[in-house]
């Protein structure tokens, strides 16, 4: 387990070179997405927004009520605008709390699901869906409470943090080389102009594959073979809050479209 | 909503110690066992140079540099019949594995071998600098700890953490230096 990621990252060098000098990936995924509307009409990433309203209004779970009693911060059922102040701090659960987390918090008390229930094909989806409603929108996560404050400065060191067997951290590849490349695709300026939390949860075309940003942390540490984080859990969160910050006022494009 | 409150609190105390110089681990390691312990493991079982990487964000500062490397030196194990070259082919395998040393990840090797990352600099024709006494050992100890030269280098430490052995530490540098090794022949 701990070694595919790396294998995998070496398997994916070899398409490398096949394609000579390659073009800066965010205008070849600007490209991919013309192209997939014109010939299609609707991209992937549109069907999977679709789904998640499905889930979002469908009256669901031992409850039997649909997702719009949950507050996503701005107030229940106020979507436009919720998720690029998130992560963010509610007093209801006493924590610090991102989109992943949220969603999986009103399926359990809301909907009555168990814990154990909540299933990633699910939050995915709603979280694509929630997302969508902030396309457009400046990214607007603040630190005023102290449970948030906490999380930043957990975020900032997990960010730098040198760890596991490889000595690595998110810096060491987002930071220190970016625009390097270690597999195909280079290095993204995770703090500086690529802002990535303003594109994520995303969909990547490459591989067919929609994903929000704690399934991209966790696929980041397994690259690395290191343990990955549990999702939900404080890592993943406290991570996206330092990377929030950062990117702050950056224009959110939701759902990312990748390579 | 009491237990998941606890169980965060939990992880901030644990991890907030992260990149501190302290290792007293117990109650941390009893605080994490919560959930995620294997991520936590890792993370709470920062060595000092980690610690230390993670604390100045990769940026020792120079003061401390020297200290530094000489930890570092310490950490060096050398193979017990005291030879620092090794058999270049075994070494390509090792060079080659992404269990081991996963060079390709960072460095251009056999010019042949077209798959490989930028992040290091090329280790095409290294050969050129000779087989000298002072290039077979700092090619060593740089392969073995390569922050006994570079504090907190993205090149990891794979001597130190038991990637490959030191024997494989000498092929390796067997693969670099060697005249028959594909990194050289032209
Ligand atoms: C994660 C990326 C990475 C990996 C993997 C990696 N290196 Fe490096 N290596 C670097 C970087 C970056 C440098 C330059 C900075 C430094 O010296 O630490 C470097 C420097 C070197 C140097 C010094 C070059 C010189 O001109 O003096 C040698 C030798 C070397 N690496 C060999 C290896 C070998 C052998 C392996 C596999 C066991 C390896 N590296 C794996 C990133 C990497």
């Amino acid at each position: 387990m701990r070694w595919t990621g790396l294998a995998l990252l070496l398997l994916s060098l070899l398409g490398v070179l096949a394609q000579s000098v390659p073009e800066d990936p965010r205008d070849e995924a600007k490209r991919q997405k013309q192209l997939l509307l014109q010939t299609s009409g609707i991209l992937p990433s549109d069907l999977i927004v679709e789904q998640g309203k499905d889930l979002f209004y469908t009256k669901r779970g031992p409850r039997g009520v649909s997702l719009e009693g949950c507050d996503f911060g701005l107030g229940a059922g106020v979507l436009q605008g919720a998720s690029v102040q998130l992560p963010r701090y509610f007093a209801d659960t006493g924590k610090v709390e991102d989109l992943d987390s949220r969603i999986r918090t009103c399926m359990t008390q809301l909907q009555g699901f168990k814990p154990e229930e909540v299933k990633r094909s699910e939050v995915v989806p709603l979280a694509f869906f929630i997302a969508a409603q902030s396309d457009g929108l400046p990214i607007q996560v603040r630190i005023a409470a102290p449970a948030e404050r906490e999380m930043y400065e957990l975020g900032q060191k997990l960010f730098y943090a040198r760890s596991g067997a490889r000595d690595m951290g998110c810096a060491t590849c987002h930071v220190s080389y970016v625009n390097r490349r270690s597999g195909v695709l280079p290095f993204s300026d995770v703090l500086g102009k690529d802002a990535s939390m303003s594109h994520w949860p995303a969909y990547r075309y490459s591989n067919d594959q929609a994903w929000t940003m704690e399934d991209r942390i966790r696929a980041c540490y397994g690259n690395l073979g290191h343990p990955q984080p549990d999702f939900y859990s404080p890592v993943p969160i406290a991570l996206q809050l330092f990377m929030a910050y950062q990117a702050n006022q950056a224009k959110a494009e939701l759902p990312g479209f990748l390579r | 909503m009491m237990r998941p409150r606890l169980k965060q609190a939990g992880w901030i105390a644990a991890l907030a110690l992260l990149g501190l110089a302290s290792s007293q681990s117990d109650p941390l390691k009893a605080a994490v066992a919560t959930g995620g312990a294997q991520y936590a493991q890792v993370i709470l079982d920062q060595d000092e140079g980690q610690r230390l990487c993670t604390q100045y964000q990769s940026q020792l500062p120079g003061e401390l540099i020297p200290k530094f490397i000489e930890a570092q030196k310490a950490l060096i194990r050398y193979p017990a019949n005291g030879k620092l070259l090794g058999d270049w082919q075994n070494g390509e395998k090792v060079f080659t594995d992404p269990k081991r040393g996963n060079c390709y990840a960072c460095h251009q090797g056999d010019p042949k071998q077209l798959a490989y990352g930028t992040m290091g600099p090329s280790l095409a024709n290294y050969g050129a600098r000779g087989t000298s006494e002072p290039i077979l050992r700092y090619t060593y100890e740089k392969i073995y700890n390569s922050w006994a030269f570079v504090p907190c280098s993205l090149m990891y430490r794979g001597g130190v953490h038991g990637l490959f052995t030191p024997e494989e530490t000498a092929d390796l540098v067997a693969f670099l230096v060697d005249a028959n090794s594909p990194l050289n022949r032209r």
